[in-house]
């Protein structure tokens, strides 16, 4: 009965109803705007805060709420004039962002301002307890600016698994971070299709003068769609490389203690190969011809720079 | 919805106005919405409410009714219920709701529920095209909590059970971390391997030291962090140099050869990351020393450990 929406319309009122008691004359249009509410939802909203209020329940004991013309009016309800305060985890979230869009470089006076105010108040004895950083690769600026613009660039990248330098026209959709890196989300017009590239992989960058125009929405995630052409292996995880998990679009086929068994796709054979070479004795390659295949021959270029060959 | 939303404002209402513990069995007498329900849905209506007002901040504390202790009643502390006020600006309301919408904490979009705790946001136009992702731990926002009311943390880890002052969280390479300081020793702790987390002790308890930099406290390269202590010296190939260049930072000694590689002499801490690291390379990299290192490497490529 009591669902996440309860919890937010709760909130709503309890944070829309401080607000017009702080500012007496606001308009509909303005509650309706700052607190994310449809004219209906409000007034539906301050009907229920009508029939609510101390015990009695009296006409002296409960609240006052409704739309006079166009203003809203909020009286008797003294007790709910400041808002419920930030959980933990609502402090954090807004500190991080802040913090997290300055370090990328897009911070304003405004957003920089707001988290030091926020932060003198949650943690007034320690302001330097949270500190968030992003990696700072070459050209973030320069990617964000031209996906604002919706400018196309030229640019010259090796790929993670193949090892080889392109160069390819893209049209920056959207520059993301996840996992400790940075991305942008890209039609490359080489591959006349959508691609996500690295961006500290990006070894030159040129605008091309030309202009593009950009999805309404672009996935901000790092999100795999396995290919046709992708190899499979069946990998054996023991306890110290169960974090392949958190890091790789696995299918988990089964977990017990001692180890967790699941299939890896990868488009690249080599690209398996080199996280199990890596895993050392925490994997076991369980299945997979193609991977096993790309295994030996790792080892046996390793051997051979090494000068340890049979 | 509409019973339950009366019933829980009555019951806020309530308790933000009376002044002292009340029992359960007062607030189900005195509360509308509660009449006339049986013992068990009242209990079960009850621990609903009670967690849902939790969830969004209410500090809705156990408290003993009088001074034998011999009932104890629910009380929100007087000045606990709200934070004092930032005074934010309407711009700044709403940088801070563009960043929010921007940054999420693992795969969820954040609440807007916190912009409008701080008074909300008018006229959010939709931001420049960026985004991150953070990651997320179920602990995070108890973990940040200790540290913004400066109270001990108890939590298990690596298979033993840790008591710490938390000195700071970070963020770094995608992973969020707790400096902490456990028996005497500042340590970083992943929050993605730490145990349920249990606050403990008194607000206020913890001192961090004056002159205590949370940004040098968790090592850069995964490989500076550890038990181990030697310096490894790597040549990179021509087609290689300018990856390794741009991962190891400027902290690290690096030479060019005529044909283009390089060779780098890299301080290590920990040689599995490290060597972990050097295999990323393919055949592109040789690790030339120290010996053991080296050993350590071929052992790794042959399978034998």
């Amino acid at each position: 009965m009591t669902s996440p929406r309860t919890a937010s319309r709760l909130n709503r009122i309890l944070t829309m109803l401080p607000w017009v008691i702080a500012n007496s004359g606001a308009t509909v249009t303005e509650v309706c705007e700052r607190f994310g509410y449809t004219r209906r939802e409000l007034v539906k909203d301050l009907d229920l805060v009508f029939v609510c209020g101390l015990p009695g329940y009296g006409p002296g004991d409960l609240m006052v709420a409704y739309v006079d013309e166009d203003e809203v009016v909020v009286e008797m309800a003294d007790y709910f004039a400041a808002p419920p305060r930030l959980t933990g985890t609502e402090v954090l979230g807004l500190l991080a962002a802040g913090m997290a869009v300055i370090t990328a470089g897009a911070g304003t006076p405004e957003l920089e301002s707001a988290v030091s105010k926020l932060r003198d108040v949650v943690l007034p004895d320690s302001t330097e307890a949270l500190v968030v950083q992003l990696p700072d690769p070459p050209f973030l600026p320069e990617l964000r600016e031209l996906a604002r613009s919706h400018q196309v660039a030229s640019i010259e990248y090796t790929g993670l698994a193949s090892g080889e330098t392109t160069q390819r026209d893209i049209e920056p959709w959207a520059v993301f971070s996840t996992m400790g890196n940075w991305y942008v989300r890209a039609q490359c017009r080489r591959a006349e299709s959508e691609r996500v590239f690295r961006l500290d992989r990006i070894r030159s960058l040129t605008p091309t003068g030309d202009t593009f125009e950009a999805p309404a929405e672009v996935d901000t995630t790092l999100s795999y769609v396995p290919g046709p052409d992708d190899v499979a292996a069946t990998i054996r995880l023991a306890s110290g490389a169960r974090w392949v998990t958190d890091y790789y679009p696995v299918e988990v086929l089964d977990d017990v203690p001692e180890a967790l068994t699941i299939e890896f796709m990868a488009s690249d054979p080599m690209v398996t190969a080199r996280l199990l070479l890596r895993l050392g004795a925490a994997a076991e390659l369980v299945s997979g011809d193609e991977v096993g295949m790309a295994l030996d021959a790792l080892r046996s270029r390793l051997e051979a720079r090494y000068g340890t060959g049979e | 919805m509409q019973k339950v939303l009366e019933r829980l404002l009555n019951l806020l209402a309530f308790l933000l106005t009376v002044d002292r513990p009340v029992t359960a069995d007062e607030i189900r007498m005195t509360v509308a919405g509660y009449d006339r329900s049986s013992d068990e849905a009242f209990r079960r209506m009850f621990e609903r409410d009670k967690d849902l007002l939790r969830g969004l901040g209410v500090p809705l504390e156990l408290s003993a009714t009088d001074a034998w202790e011999v009932e104890y009643g629910y009380v929100i502390p007087e000045d606990a219920y709200t934070l004092p006020d930032p005074g934010l600006t309407d711009e700044e309301r709403v940088a801070l709701a563009l960043a929010s919408q921007a940054v999420r904490l693992g795969g969820e979009a954040m609440e807007s529920g916190a912009i409008l705790k701080l008074g909300g946001a008018p006229g959010v136009a939709a931001g420049e095209p960026l985004a991150a992702d953070l990651g997320a731990t179920a602990s995070l926002g108890d973990v940040f909590a200790a540290v913004s009311e400066r109270r001990m943390l108890r939590f298990p880890y690596r298979d033993s059970e840790r008591h710490v002052s938390p000195y700071g969280v970070i963020h770094r390479r995608g992973r969020w971390y707790l400096v902490a300081e456990d028996s005497g020793t500042v340590k970083a702790f992943r929050l993605d391997r730490m145990g349920d987390v249990a606050l403990s002790g008194s607000p206020g308890v913890v001192e961090r030291p004056p002159d205590f930099d949370l940004a040098t406290a968790v090592p850069e390269a995964p490989w500076e962090a550890g038990p181990d202590d030697e310096t490894a010296r790597v040549v990179f190939d021509a087609e290689v140099a300018w990856w390794a260049r741009r991962q190891l930072g400027s902290g690290v000694e690096i030479s060019e050869a005529s044909d283009g590689s390089v060779t780098a002499e890299i301080p290590v801490r920990n040689r599995d990351a490290f060597i972990g690291w050097i295999l990323g390379f393919d055949d592109s990299a040789e690790l030339l020393g120290p010996p053991d290192l080296r050993s350590a490497l071929i052992e790794r490529v042959r399978g034998t450990t």
